[in-house]
């Protein structure tokens, strides 16, 4: 027994089973979570290492070189980039798309080990890490105090920050921007050369009194007790009261030589939230956690945890990812929503009967809720990806049910019984319905199979709506016959007169247009040479318009939120970057109203900070980072870009300002627009910044280039320490123990942990910052040693004032500077010519490479991709259909819609003033299947009334004219399915929208042109064929007279 | 004793049932999928692309005193839908 006939004859069955799907369906609807993008597991991999104290140079030669050589061994590697820079090393590596990144990190983790000893012995221990979108913090919050921001660090961290970590899912939350609590101890030099003592010794006398001491255990009578020394400090104060030596007969106290001052630390970085100094408190979430999910539950629990802080704390969300996503999921749900009531009314126009309309429309809730079965059980969520794929898939999902409903009713019209014609009409059509189908997954299927970045995208839109389509066709070959043969009556008496006088009017216009197109293919079977060649004019003309489009790859999208920083010239300290970031808010309060928060922090974190957010920031006493937050899309209107742009227009009005940048879209690459970066490779210095700032003009001058940055940071002035070699030896010294001297006083030393209800705070003894504020000081610095003998520093080194590179970047272990820049109304590939023309131009000495990377490298990966995706698509819907139809020459009659669907695609992008970019490639990738189904169903009929013995000709106007209606039907389902996604409703439309521009206009035109071409096509083709036949048979007839 | 042979359209497999079953009759044969055409007019059921629909075909052996009312019910349910295509043929029967 058939499928569709078991259908038939057991209705409940059948009903239950399709209940069944979609009561899975919905279940795994609400376990599912929503988040922007498929979970994409990045392909980067970073290692730091610090290497407290040493400059860029140093870092570069001792660590980053080392650890570059022996990563540059790890398999599957496609690019090493670094960063030295004072204090720290950071590689990042970066691994071909579709590694196992987590072999990737132990494969690097086995090759430092083995470099680790070659490292220098101040290094840290080499800090491996993943990349991941995990990283990026899913929420910052910024608190403002006024009478307890002495203690806010505290206040956040005990209050704040802890509760939320609680909350499951939530992976750190750190509070950057308060200063924290320190002891510090600062000595007076003086006094401790006058009783002789050092840095050192003091340390180690605190260390030595703050100490609990477990002293082993002893027995009273039967009974155990154990015994401890609690020698730790119960109140910092104690500290003044520590005898640190005896000198004479007199014993020195701390506090003799030092002031002990339980406070905050030195140095810290500063925030300000719309004009009030507060800190940032940073939310990263836990890897595979998901963001939306935790974001409910922090926005459940905070007003709880804010009530119990001090009143005069203000908490403000400054940035939350979630929104955005939220946002944009709901609009997406309305595009659903609206594609599926445009299919509705597509449908009733068409067929003009309710209950046929009923049973067609049950396809598309039940092959989209089934569908998240598939997400469930994959472990996907609910995404831009897998909501647009479904708006995609609402208008095909109801053609094979279109085709077997209409096989049904012709039946019944006819005389059988309902039942009858459900079975028999389906099984008549079975094959054929099968066979459009699989032109669809011949599209689509391969999409699942693309690499690269695209392919994580593309292939959850490929499985989605592989796994829809598959679901209608099965609906369509059991669900629909099977509501076909209870539904449908042989006289249909549910509508009443109310309806057909209605519908009537429809009725005719429908048939006033049959009338018209057959007159229309009349004539042009008739003037075959005109059409022909009008069809290809129009073609050759159309593709002139390429030249008018430009292309990128991803288009940006407005997400609410605009990030940037500027810098002041070197050296300039924190209160005249305050000044500039004050003046700068400011305007933006009196000029754009659109900004709902503006906040800035400035500084440098304190350098034993725990918070690794803030350390891999860049920072600096003249370096502001600021964060603008706008309103919701629907309140404002201007768009982050134009935002962006007066904000630069501001901030290059600005004398003090050294160099700035503003992003628009965040920081998270993807979203932000297109990057153009000159990659200047070299080792020398001079020559390549030069280079860079001759770039940097170039750029300037051409057109379309905004925030033109240079990657290698300027020349901090520094102090260098020069130790004469042969003085040390003299003195029994050697430069580590020297150098460790020098840090102890200037840089603190650490002597021992002060703690208090659970926290920790560091005790550091350091000289007091009277006496470390010129170069006298540091020259002063006493070292002490091996024979008790203490030498000042200046007797065996001098202090000189250098400029030493803040950091040096390299790419694939050669120094690198980028020029790189955002675009603004300009398209990436035009800007890409306009700047490598001027660098042709430019003198480049040999021993120097400059190529330009950026997005057009990924760009150009990822269209090769598409190029070869295309190729084989179209070589997968040639065999489908060669099969279906058992011939190749119709298949490559119906081939000849896809170069008229890419006049729609150009025409509708040029007037929309869209680009070529990934997202509407991939909407042409997708017309190949789609368009080509208009021709199947043509030329099929065509083919059907030539087999019943019609003559060519008659077969082509008859089959023409009878497919017009099932052929519009089909493609306007899909056309208005895809409208509400090519209109672009709401946050985040700006990334569909090409797709939806793409489809909508290629599909019109080419379904236009199709409907006249393929016929004609078809007689031209055929025709050879035919009269092939007719020579045969006169010769076979010659013959036989001649015989005679 | 006549023997009737029906050749009908596939969709018809549920009335022709009916209507035998009405008659009391019990004995048939009956050919799930046959081909067949017309003599005048009406489409072909070949089971092919052009011509999907199929034929079956029941012969049965019923009284003389059936045959006519049998005839009649046939012929009655072609008029109603006479594209779907059905034919009754009678033969005598010589020997059972």
């Amino acid at each position: 027994m058939k499928i569709y006939e078991s259908s038939v004859k057991k209705p409940i069955t059948t009903a239950i089973i399709f209940v069944a799907l979609v009561v899975l369906g919905l279940f795994s609807y609400s376990k599912l979570s929503i988040d922007m993008m498929p979970e994409i597991e990045l392909n980067r991999a970073v290692v730091i290492v610090t290497y407290p104290g040493a400059s860029a140079e140093d870092v570069e030669n001792n660590v980053t070189k080392i650890l570059e050589s022996a990563l540059s061994t790890v398999s599957d590697l496609k690019k090493i980039t670094s960063t030295s820079k004072e204090n720290t090393s950071i590689i990042q590596i970066e691994f071909n798309w579709g590694t196992d990144i987590d072999a990737g990190v132990n494969d690097m983790r086995d090759k430092i080990e083995m470099v680790k000893s070659y490292m220098p012995d101040g290094c840290s221990n080499p800090i491996i890490m993943k990349i991941s979108t995990d990283m990026m913090p899913i929420a910052i919050y910024s608190a403002t105090a006024n009478e307890s921001s002495e203690g806010l660090y505290k206040i956040l961290d005990d209050g704040i920050a802890n509760p939320l970590a609680r909350i499951n899912g939530v992976g750190s939350v750190s509070v950057a921007g308060a200063p924290q609590r320190e002891i510090s101890v600062n000595v007076d030099p003086q006094k401790l050369e006058a009783y002789n003592l050092t840095i050192e010794q003091i340390g180690a006398a605190i260390a030595q009194e703050n100490i609990n001491t477990p002293a082993g255990s002893f027995d009273i009578g039967s009974e155990t007790y154990s015994l401890r020394i609690e020698g730790e400090m119960k109140e910092s104060r104690l500290l003044n009261d520590i005898v640190v030596s005896n000198y004479g007969d007199k014993v020195v106290f701390l506090k003799d030589v030092a002031t002990v001052r339980d406070s905050v630390q030195e140095r810290a970085q500063e925030s300000y939230v719309n004009g009030r100094k507060g800190a940032t408190i940073v939310i990263q979430k836990q890897t595979g956690a998901n963001s939306v999910d935790i974001m409910n539950k922090i926005k459940e629990r905070l007003p709880q945890i804010t009530k119990n802080l001090p009143k005069d704390i203000q908490v403000t969300e400054m940035m939350n990812t979630t929104d955005n996503i939220e946002n944009s999921i709901s609009s997406l749900v309305e595009t659903v929503l609206l594609a599926f009531l445009f299919v509705v009314i597509v449908v009733l126009f068409f067929l003009g009967k309710w209950r046929a309309t009923i049973i067609i429309l049950m396809t598309i809730p039940i092959s989209l809720i089934a569908s998240f079965i598939y997400l469930f059980v994959s472990g996907n969520t609910i995404n831009i990806i897998s909501l647009s794929s479904l708006s995609i898939a609402i208008g095909m999902v109801v053609d094979d049910a279109i085709v077997v409903l209409e096989n049904i009713t012709k039946h019944i019209e006819r005389g059988a019984k309902p039942k009858e014609a459900a079975i028999y009409g389906t099984n008549e059509v079975g094959v054929a319905v099968m066979a459009s189908t699989l032109t669809i997954f011949a599209v689509f299927f391969p999409l699942t199979m693309v690499g690269g970045m695209a392919g994580i995208i593309f292939a959850q839109l490929g499985w989605m709506v592989c796994i829809v389509m598959a679901i209608s066709l099965l609906c369509a070959l059991t669900l629909t016959p099977m509501l076909s043969s209870l539904l449908l009556k042989q006289m249909p008496k549910g509508e009443g007169e109310r309806y057909s006088k209605f519908y009537t009017p429809i009725k005719k216009a429908l048939d006033k247009l049959d009338g018209a197109y057959s007159r229309l293919i009349n004539w042009c079977v008739k003037h075959k040479r005109i059409t022909i060649s009008t069809g290809t004019f129009i073609f050759i003309a159309s593709l002139f318009l390429f030249f008018g489009i430009g292309s990128e790859m991803i288009p940006a999208s407005d997400n609410g939120q605009i990030s940037g920083n500027f810098e002041l010239p070197v050296g300039a300290n924190v209160e005249r970057s305050r000044v500039v970031a004050k003046r700068f808010e400011t305007f933006i309060n009196k000029n754009y109203p659109e900004v709902k928060n503006f906040s800035y922090t400035l500084g440098i974190p304190a350098d034993d900070d725990d918070n690794t957010w803030a350390q891999m920031q860049t920072s600096g006493t003249n370096y502001v980072s600021f964060r603008v937050r706008t309103k919701d899309l629907k309140d404002r209107k201007k768009s982050i870009f134009e935002i962006a742009e007066g904000l630069r227009k501001e901030l290059a009005s600005y004398t003090e300002i050294y160099k700035y940048q503003v992003t628009a879209g965040g920081q998270n690459g993807m979203m932000g627009g297109s990057t153009v970066d000159v990659e200047i490779l070299g080792y020398d210095f001079a020559t390549t910044e030069n280079l860079a700032k001759q770039v940097r003009q170039k750029m300037n001058e051409l057109k379309g280039f905004r925030n033109i940055y240079i990657s290698r940071e300027d020349y901090k002035p520094q102090y260098q320490v020069e130790f004469d070699r042969e003085k040390l030896a003299l003195n029994g010294l050697n430069v580590a123990t020297a150098a460790s001297f020098i840090r102890n006083r200037m840089n603190g030393l650490t002597a021992s942990l002060f703690r208090e209800d659970g926290e920790e705070y560091k005790i550091k003894v350091r000289y007091d910052k009277a006496h470390r504020q010129n170069i006298e000081d540091i020259e002063n610095v006493t070292i002490v040693n091996g024979m008790g003998k203490s030498i000042k520093l200046k007797e065996v080194a001098k202090v000189v004032e250098k400029f030493s590179p803040p950091s040096i970047e390299r790419q694939d272990r050669e120094r690198i500077i980028k020029v790189s820049a955002t675009l603004y109304d300009e398209t990436l590939d035009k800007a890409t010519k306009s700047i490598q023309d001027e660098l042709d131009k430019m003198d480049i000495p040999s021993n120097i490479g400059v190529q330009i990377g950026g997005t057009i490298e990924d760009q150009q990966d990822s269209f090769n991709d598409l190029s070869v995706l295309a190729l084989l698509i179209v070589l997968l819907v040639y065999i489908v259909m060669a099969a279906q139809f058992e011939s190749l020459r119709y298949p490559f009659i119906i081939m000849f819609s896809i170069p008229f669907a890419l006049i729609g695609v150009l025409v509708a992008l040029f007037i929309t003033g869209g680009t070529i970019n990934m997202i509407s490639a991939i909407g042409a990738i997708m017309l190949i299947g789609i368009v080509v189904k208009n021709g199947i169903v043509l030329v099929d009929y065509i083919n059907l009334n030539r087999e019943r013995g019609m003559g060519l000709t008659a077969a082509v106007i008859s089959g023409s004219k009878s497919r017009l209606r099932p052929v519009l039907m089909t493609t306007a389902t899909t056309v208005l399915g895809m409208i509400p996604m090519a209109i672009g409703l709401g946050e985040g439309s700006e990334i569909w929208q090409p797709m939806g521009v793409t489809i909508v206009g290629g599909l019109t035109v080419s379904t236009l042109v199709t409907l006249v071409m393929i016929p004609i096509l078809y007689c031209v083709f055929a025709s050879t064929e035919v009269n092939k036949r007719h020579r045969k048979g006169k010769i076979k007839l010659n013959r036989r007279t001649n015989k005679d | 004793m006549k023997a009737a042979f029906i050749a009908y359209n596939q969709a018809h497999i549920e009335n022709i049932e009916d209507i035998l079953t009405q008659l009391s009759i019990r004995g048939f044969t009956r050919w799930q999928e046959v081909q067949g055409r017309g003599s005048k007019d009406g489409e072909p059921h070949l089971g092919s692309h052009a011509w999907p629909s199929k034929n079956m075909a029941t012969l049965c052996i019923v009284e003389d005193n059936i045959a006519p009312i049998l005839k009649k019910r046939i012929q009655g349910l072609d008029n109603d839908a006479p594209e779907q295509g059905l034919r009754i043929f009678f033969w005598d029967i010589i020997d059972v």
